[in-house]
């Protein structure tokens, strides 16, 4: 099938914040999502942005049954403001990442999000997505390109170890901690005076 | 503050600790020149003494977080903290405490609602003191695993070739 990936245009916010719900729910964790697409438009498309994001996209003679991007709604070929939208192309997949920075190793890219709709998926467009937040992330330095997965989740699991990455959590012992909510609230209270 | 990343030359010290210090390949000029530019990979904050509690060398840095901002495409704008360093005579006196809450601090003011980091399962100090200070082991509590490619693997998977 043929597909295209781009960066993403703050155009696009609606459509990326649809499919982090719809990853979110196969990951049995849509209760968690509070972002909302304006929070996705202000946070990726300022001068110093804290993620950028790829998008991947079909012809419109390969967009879904139902006809429709989103539910009841039809954007399939929509031409954007500011025309970075192509017409005929269908948004069915995305990749969200950001730099990160090893004090041993120097740049790296961290890829939050990997998504491809259901019926799009076995077709190569999840490749494509993450060989080019691979591509960015060499382009620019970059010497690691890190992401989690959830232990349940064997088909991604499969297909990152497929790809050459390695678990560090079973590897080397790595655990991700976490200050949120009112934990953090309390832990920034202690903070020294300036 | 470039003279920052002296300091952070001496997280070979932290290295060491992990047992990992052939794998720091980091020199002070990729630092001066990654957290010093416009949109600056990471950000750094310092622990300084008097000049009276100075180590027998002279240093009065005695410690550092190395920081940057990350984000959850579910709960927004994020911070992680890699790094989290204090000599080994400055410990014990509350430094690494200042140093993480005011990463908090920092990272409140720019928005974040999570501080996020990692530690190894067997670096049972650092996890008894994290978790005393109330954060939650998002790995042993929801299962997610850390996944690097890097080296040879990413060269292949950024040519396609995968």
């Amino acid at each position: 099938m043929h597909f295209k990936v781009r960066a993403a245009a703050k155009e696009d916010c609606k459509e990326i914040s649809r499919m982090i719900m719809e990853l979110a729910v196969y990951e049995n964790m849509a209760d968690q999502v509070k972002t909302s697409h304006e929070d996705l438009k202000r946070d990726g498309f300022s001068p110093n942005p804290f993620y950028e994001c790829l998008i991947a996209e079909v012809p419109d003679e390969h967009k879904t049954k139902d006809g429709h991007c989103l539910a009841g709604r039809s954007t399939c070929g929509h031409v954007s403001v500011s025309g970075q939208r192509q017409p005929g192309y269908t948004v069915v997949g995305y990749a969200l990442y950001f730099y990160t920075y090893s004090t041993w190793k120097g740049r790296s890219v961290y890829m939050e999000d990997l998504y491809v709709m259901p019926d799009f998926r076995g077709k190569g467009i999840g490749t494509g997505l993450m060989a080019k937040v691979a591509q960015v992330g060499v382009e620019k330095q970059c010497v690691r390109l890190q992401l989690s997965v959830l232990e349940w989740n064997k088909p991604s699991l499969d297909f990152y170890i497929a790809k050459g990455a390695e678990d560090l959590t079973a590897k080397e012992g790595w655990h991700f901690l976490r200050f949120h909510g009112q934990t953090l609230d309390t832990l920034a209270k202690e903070a020294p005076k300036d | 503050m470039p003279r920052m990343c002296k300091a952070v030359i001496k997280a070979k010290e932290l290295a060491e600790y992990e047992k990992v210090l052939d794998q720091v390949k980091v020199t002070q000029k990729d630092l001066e020149q990654d957290g010093f530019i416009k949109n600056p990979f990471f950000h750094g904050i310092v622990a300084e003494v008097p000049e009276q509690h100075r180590t027998k060398e002279g240093h009065a840095k005695v410690g550092y977080a190395l920081y940057f901002y990350t984000y959850s495409s579910w709960k927004g704008r994020a911070l992680y903290m890699e790094d989290l360093y204090v000599m080994p005579e400055f410990r014990g006196k509350g430094i690494g405490k200042a140093l993480m809450s005011k990463v908090a601090q920092l990272g409140l003011a720019a928005g974040c609602t999570q501080l996020n980091f990692a530690v190894l399962d067997w670096n049972k100090p650092s996890l008894d003191f994290y978790l005393s200070q109330g954060c939650f082991d998002v790995t042993a509590d929801m299962g997610y695993h850390c996944m690097r490619c890097e080296g040879a693997a990413l060269e292949q998977l950024a040519q396609g070739d995968t």
